[in-house]
């Protein structure tokens, strides 16, 4: 095999797009052309390749982080046109005179929880991605780690969207029909910008680094003085953030509704689903401590097999 | 030094790396294939533009420095003039 086809296979494996791997291949070639038999003053392919997909991987999960927060951001207005028009009607509709109750049900969460899910998630995909848009070789683990959070976010966006469609469809014979149509066709638009989004990241996601190191958590991301030492008593930051999310919707809704009986109801249901976040996605998002690190950087099902 | 030797005229990966080994008198002996991946990350962040050529039938890609590339370039000269002198008054 020779020194140029060694070095495709090793692109390939580790998951460098086509387009890229067929230009480096062509670049390498016109260099060996230049001298024939240099490839020995050129190195290892597998160490080449290894270093190509590195930085590859490690740019494009900082572009795809930022293309989907540029997506959430897209359906986060879509989300608030809808419920600023929505207040100005004269008549609420109210939760229970849609069509059917097994259609506002799966709406409620998808308009309230997911769209603080995708708030979140995708805020601190981009803010690590930012943060760090000045290395050119990101650990593995952390690459990880910022995949993950734009999967949970755009999952949450997708959630958000489907949940306005619902929402719509309960109410097809209650609201105004620019309404329904205004609001269906801008979740459309948006889901469509989130599935672009969930494209370039599984597309980033295909490329495989090895770079070894942790990949850091929320408390790395966020420099507020002195609370790295709530890194060693995770539940008190969780405890914490729900209270503050409770106490904070409940305080605005209180005074939405001139009703304390209804700012503590939403006030309690806030700090309990923020709460259930914490534990159900505070590890993949990396507001919990990751579990302790494996003894190789790069995890087994993503690491390449040798040649 | 990728970036002070495009900056001369545009080339491509061979030449760029001849450049180099010719000024410096062979005193950078590295593996001749990390200069790509260091010409694709110089291109990501801006300071390269590139494009194909054809030579004797092959193709070829030539690089060149971005209007982003000459500003860091000047950057990287004064601070490196700056390390250059201080060393150079320490060690005499």
């Amino acid at each position: 095999m020779s020194w140029l086809d060694e070095l495709s296979l090793e692109l390939c494996a580790r998951g460098v797009p086509r387009r890229e791997r067929t230009r480096i291949v062509i670049e390498l070639d016109d260099h060996i052309a230049c001298e024939p038999g240099c490839e020995d003053r050129l190195g290892d392919p597998r160490a080449l390749a290894a270093s190509f997909g590195d930085e590859l991987a490690t740019s494009a999960a900082r572009t795809s982080a930022l293309v989907s927060f540029a997506a959430l951001a897209v359906a986060a207005v879509v989300l608030i046109v809808s419920q600023l028009t929505l207040a100005g009607f004269s008549h609420y509709p109210g939760y229970s005179n849609g069509l059917s109750m097994l259609l506002f049900l799966p709406a409620l969460p998808g308009m309230v929880v997911a769209p603080q899910i995708a708030l979140v998630a995708g805020t601190l995909a981009a803010w690590r991605a930012l943060r760090r848009r000045r290395v050119a070789r990101l650990p593995a683990q952390e690459i990880a780690l910022i995949h993950r959070r734009a999967r949970v976010a755009l999952a949450a966006g997708f959630a958000t969207m489907a949940g306005l469609e619902l929402y719509v469809i309960d109410f097809s014979q209650r609201l105004p029909a620019w309404w329904l149509g205004l609001v269906g066709g801008l979740a459309a638009v948006a889901g469509v910008g989130l599935l672009a989004a969930s494209r370039t990241r599984m597309r980033a996601g295909a490329i495989i680094s090895g770079t070894g190191g942790q990949a850091g958590d929320i408390y790395d991301d966020l420099p507020v003085p002195g609370w790295r030492r709530l890194r060693a008593r995770p539940w008190v930051l969780g405890a914490l953030a729900s209270v503050a999310a409770g106490l904070a919707l409940g305080a605005f809704e209180g005074h939405a509704e001139h009703s304390v009986f209804e700012g503590l109801q939403r006030g309690t249901f806030e700090g309990l689903a923020a709460a259930v976040g914490f534990v159900v996605l505070g590890r993949a998002i990396g507001v919990r401590p990751a579990p302790p690190p494996a003894e190789s950087a790069v995890p087994a099902e993503r690491s390449v097999p040798p040649s | 030094m990728i970036l002070a030797t495009v900056a001369e005229e545009p080339a491509h990966g061979y030449a760029i790396l001849q450049h180099l080994k010719q000024r410096s008198s062979g005193a950078f002996d590295l593996a001749e294939g990390t200069i790509y991946p260091a010409l694709h990350r110089l291109e990501r962040d801006g300071l390269l533009s590139s494009s194909w050529s054809t030579d004797s039938g092959r193709r070829r890609r030539v690089y060149r420095v971005t209007r982003a590339g000459t500003s860091s370039l000047e950057v990287r000269r004064r601070e490196w003039k700056q390390f250059a002198k201080a060393i150079e008054a320490v060690m005499g």
